[in-house]
């Protein structure tokens, strides 16, 4: 599913001050890409994840996902957008620490009418093994795996990731990343992801620079690598 | 849906939170349901057995024989029907058995087991006289040397509250009892009284004068002011008000509880609120999730105390029934509506609310939810801001910062300490008021020990061991009000009317001394006029009042016999009555006596049952108080275990955290409980004063110091155990899952 951003502006008080989190921020993600969103802290990258997602409203401007146009829906309209195309990926898991890992992937796959199948799904993210243990027995890697099974099986057509390795070593980092660009093959899923860590633009397929909330510099991958091959920083 | 399983779990881990605000809410449920169902089957049983059995609209005691053919004039004239019934007493053991003849129109007994009696040597026993005196039915009972057989358990309906005299506030059946006797064998010399009923239960007009024209009428009572027939419904008013004020309060501690808890609960789970509102599920679904945790308080609550109060009010009606005589005339008495309303009202309040509560938090973007609080709500409030709070070392502002941030807790706790401290007080006053009552009316005032009511006016001079006193029911001009009037003797040695230990015999010459209940029903004072009526003859009179005495029962006024029997038209010396401290000697001419002694021992027979319950309601305030605070602490402990655990980690011991964070609490304690003694105090003494008019009796509802240390003992012995409880959570916080918390 593509997803299109045209001008579009968003700003927010913090305190006193009022943020321009995005000025005129327009881009283009084609159907079954990968792209990077780089950029330092308080570029407005997660803002404009969140206005993709959704979850954020915008100012002015327009996006536009597959055929939704997000500028007029109403909250009610905007969660059944998220509910049949989104699926987010956050830096923390958030995972609910009541429920099993199986339990925990179903609370998404509930909210699907073509969901994938639990046992499929588990098994590519390596957790079928450990279905039934709790958030708490699983390291970070792993809490992760199942947040990625929990968007993956909606069968979502973009899967919106924030700082997916943020909190994550190298390693299980790039298994992460592996993960991803699985899921983007095998399913056709728009995978977005937004990072400071510059080397996972090499994987993408196209990489937008931000810097304070506009997009600088946006450049497609002819050769994206193989996410083992990532510069890790 | 998947998610209904974290709240099963979240349910058990957090199993002593949410049980006992469903613990709460259980006792409120039973309370009502108890009571309620108990009060209702009272009620049925009291209206059935009234209308089926011709209850009496009145009955009165003529000073010579009324002629048959006179009853049925008057029964034509008025369109009422009259009964003679004789009566007489026998002493049995220590106690006193009224035996009547069976009526037919009026009064009509009812049999509950056995038979009615039929011949000579039979009669029929109330039921609860029987178990206090172990007989059963075909046992023998003898009454001036004629053996009786004892063929059936019997209900009077003008007995149901069964005392001995009209002025006897306690039935007690080990004292007093009734039974029927068939017509035919009654032929000792009693009393004769005579039954009337109405259709509307009113006396028709101008019977009364009639009546009073064609014979000297020695008692006329309504029904309405015979406290045999009439106390009952008293109870099932003054219970009403109980059944629902009682579990009210309980309901809006638990539901208030329900509710910070919810809150805690979304503030604890805002990250999961956000991701699973990014995930796509909509707000109507994630209320129901929510809803979950009021659904099981609310269930486990409502049928737990449906159930408990069912099984209440077996015992509960039990008491009643050994209290107030009436049969079970049906299978089922008590009103099933009770328990559809115990059900649905809790419910529907708890649901209502907590959806409130939810739809509040869920208002929140996700966005705004995913992020971490402090983010989003930094400010200081006003109270914060104050000078008072900038002020004094770390721990003085770190306990006030924490008393100002939380203010619905601190109210909460002050709510539930004033709560518990109304409760206990109001047993302990109780408890002091039947102590104070007998003390002050039976043996500082009233100190003859037989009241001796005459069929006649007598005019001969009294012995030197009795006191002569004239008593007439008089009214009290436009006001439905019955006086008992006393003349007496200025200088007698029986009635010693005090207020406050000061005696008031010489304020006679000022006007007429009233007893506490008539003040409070009129509303009057010293110094203020009452209008008495005769309401035989329609005579006026105006008093003023010169004082209240401290006498707790009857709506008594007293004045001096020359002038009670000048506006009654009674000669200067007439009496109806002498107080004296000698058993009378039988004579015909006696028509009532008055046993003091018998009604102090029927007071004291009830102590126990007294001080059974206010240590029930002791424990029941004990109860409340520690489930409240015992939650509101652990929630505290809980909402501050960041700032518990960097505590921890700075070196705080458990004792100077548990001071930091728990004991802050301590001056709403105190503060809530010496707020609580004067509320308890004016909410008994108005609650005495809306009851006076029916029960013709006034509890002094003083405070005395013992009740304040008393109860200040028990209050804080429960919150201490409350603060050992949660002491116990905040040992348990753990260092690294608190600090975890306060990453996220």
């Amino acid at each position: 599913m593509a997803i299109f951003a045209n001008q579009v502006n968003k700003t927010y008080q913090s305190g006193e001050v009022t943020v321009q989190a995005l000025r005129q921020a327009s881009l283009e993600v084609p159907d079954k890409k990968i792209v990077t969103i780089l950029g330092p802290s308080g570029s407005g990258k997660s803002t404009l994840l969140n206005v993709i997602g959704g979850i954020d409203r915008y100012d002015s401007g327009s996006i536009k996902v597959g055929d939704t146009v997000l500028d007029q829906l109403k909250d009610r309209q905007l969660t059944d957008y998220r509910r049949k195309f989104v699926g987010f990926i956050f830096q923390q898991y958030n995972l609910i620490p009541t429920l099993t890992v199986e339990e925990n992937v179903e609370v998404g796959r509930e909210l699907s009418q073509q969901p994938l199948h639990m046992k499929d799904t588990l098994e590519k993210v390596g957790m079928w093994d450990k279905k039934d243990k709790f958030p708490s027995q699983l390291s970070g890697g792993e809490q992760q795996r199942v947040a990625i099974a929990r968007a993956l099986i909606k069968n979502p057509q973009i899967l919106l990731c924030d700082e997916p390795t943020g909190a994550l070593d190298e390693e299980t980092g790039k298994n992460i990343l592996k993960l991803l660009k699985f899921v983007n093959e095998q399913y056709g899923t728009t995978v977005l992801i937004i990072t400071h860590n510059q080397g996972i633009g090499e994987m993408a397929h196209s990489v937008i620079r931000m810097k304070s909330g506009e997009i600088v510099d946006s450049y497609e991958n002819e050769n994206p690598v193989h996410p083992e091959k990532v510069t890790w920083s | 849906m998947i998610l209904k399983k974290s709240v099963y779990r979240t349910l058990k881990e957090k199993k002593f939170q949410y049980a006992g605000v469903a613990v709460l809410l259980l006792l409120a449920v039973m309370l009502y349901v108890s009571l309620s169902m108990a009060i209702t089957t009272l009620e049925s049983r009291n209206e059935t057995f009234s209308k089926d059995y011709k209850q009496e609209s009145f009955h009165f005691v003529a000073g010579e024989d009324v002629a048959d053919e006179k009853l049925s004039v008057w029964e034509d004239e008025y369109n009422v029907t009259l009964e003679k019934r004789e009566y007489a007493d026998f002493q049995v053991e220590d106690s006193t058995l009224r035996v009547f003849t069976t009526t037919e129109s009026v009064n009509i007994p009812y049999i509950a087991e056995g038979r009615a009696p039929t011949s000579d040597q039979e009669l029929a026993i109330s039921k609860v006289y029987a178990e206090k005196h172990q007989y059963e039915l075909g046992d023998a009972i003898t009454l001036d040397d004629r053996e009786f057989e004892i063929t059936g358990f019997v209900y009077l309906p003008d007995y149901i509250y069964m005392v001995e005299q009209m002025t006897d506030l306690l039935a007690d059946a080990e004292k007093f009892g009734v039974a029927v006797v068939s017509g035919s064998s009654f032929s000792v010399n009693g009393q004769t009284e005579i039954l009337g009923w109405t259709e509307n239960g009113d006396v028709p007009d101008g019977f009364r004068e009639s009546v009073s024209e064609e014979t000297a009428l020695l008692q006329f009572v309504n029904s309405e002011d015979n406290p045999r027939i009439g106390f009952v419904e008293t109870e099932i008013e003054g219970a009403k008000g109980m059944t629902t004020t009682l579990p009210l309060f309980i309901l809006a501690l638990s539901i208030a509880m329900v509710l910070m808890l919810m809150k805690r609960r979304m503030e604890m789970q805002r990250k999961e609120i956000g991701t699973l509102m990014a995930l796509g599920y909509r707000k109507k679904e994630l209320v129901r999730h929510y809803l979950g945790y009021a659904w099981f308080i609310g269930l486990g609550g409502t049928v737990g105390g449906l159930t408990a109060g069912a099984g209440l009010s077996v015992p509960l009606s039990n008491l009643y029934a050994n209290y107030f005589n009436l049969p079970a005339l049906s299978m089922f008495d008590w009103d099933p509506f009770v328990l559809v309303i115990g059900f649905v009202i809790p419910l529907l309040l708890l649901i209502l609310l907590t959806t409130f509560v939810i739809s509040r938090t869920l208002r929140t973007e996700p966005l705004t939810l995913l992020r971490p609080k402090e983010m989003s709500n930094g400010k200081k409030s006003w109270l914060e801001k104050l000078p008072l709070l900038q002020k004094g070392g770390f721990i003085r502002r770190f306990r006030l910062r924490l008393l100002v941030r939380n203010k619905a807790r601190s109210f909460y706790i002050f709510i539930g300490v004033m709560f518990s401290t109304v409760l206990l007080l109001f047993g302990l006053i109780t408890f002091n008021s039947m102590d104070q009552l007998v003390e002050t009316t039976y043996k500082e005032i009233l100190k003859y020990d037989y009241a001796v009511h005459y069929q006649s006016l007598m005019t001969e001079e009294t012995e030197d061991e009795q006191s002569p006193f004239t008593m007439n029911e008089l009214g009290v001009v436009d006001e439905d009000v019955k006086i008992t009037a006393y003349g007496m003797e200025k200088d007698n040695e029986f009635i010693q009317l005090s207020a406050e230990g000061e005696s008031l015999q010489s304020d006679f010459s000022e006007g007429a001394i009233i007893s506490a209940p008539l003040a409070a029903v009129l509303g009057v004072g010293e110094g203020d006029e009452i209008n008495l009526k005769n309401s035989l003859n329609s005579d006026t009179m105006q008093l003023e009042v010169a004082a209240v005495a401290d006498l707790y029962i009857g709506n008594n006024l007293y004045l001096p016999r020359e002038e009670l029997n000048g506006f009654l038209g009674f000669p200067d010396e007439a009496y109806t009555g002498t107080w004296q401290k000698q058993s009378p000697e039988n004579s015909e001419n006696v028509y009532m006596v008055e046993d003091k002694q018998k009604a102090i021992d029927s007071f004291e027979s009830t102590t126990g049952a007294t001080r059974a319950s206010v240590a029930g309601m002791a424990v029941f305030a004990v109860l409340i108080g520690v489930i409240v605070l015992t939650l509101l602490t652990n929630l505290i402990v809980e909402e501050n275990s960041p700032s518990i655990s960097l505590f921890k980690v700075m070196g705080y011991h458990d004792k100077e955290v548990s001071k930091l964070v728990l004991s802050v609490y301590t001056p709403i304690v105190l503060i809530a409980y010496f707020v609580s003694i004067p509320l308890a105090s004016l909410s008994l003494q108005q609650t005495m004063n809306t009851l006076v008019q029916e029960t013709g009796f006034l509890m002094p509802t003083d405070v005395a110091w013992w009740m304040v240390v008393i109860g200040f003992i028990v209050i804080l012995l429960t919150y201490w155990l409350s603060l050992g409880l949660s002491k116990r959570k905040l040992k348990n916080v753990s260092l690294q899952e608190a600090l975890k918390k306060q990453q996220d």
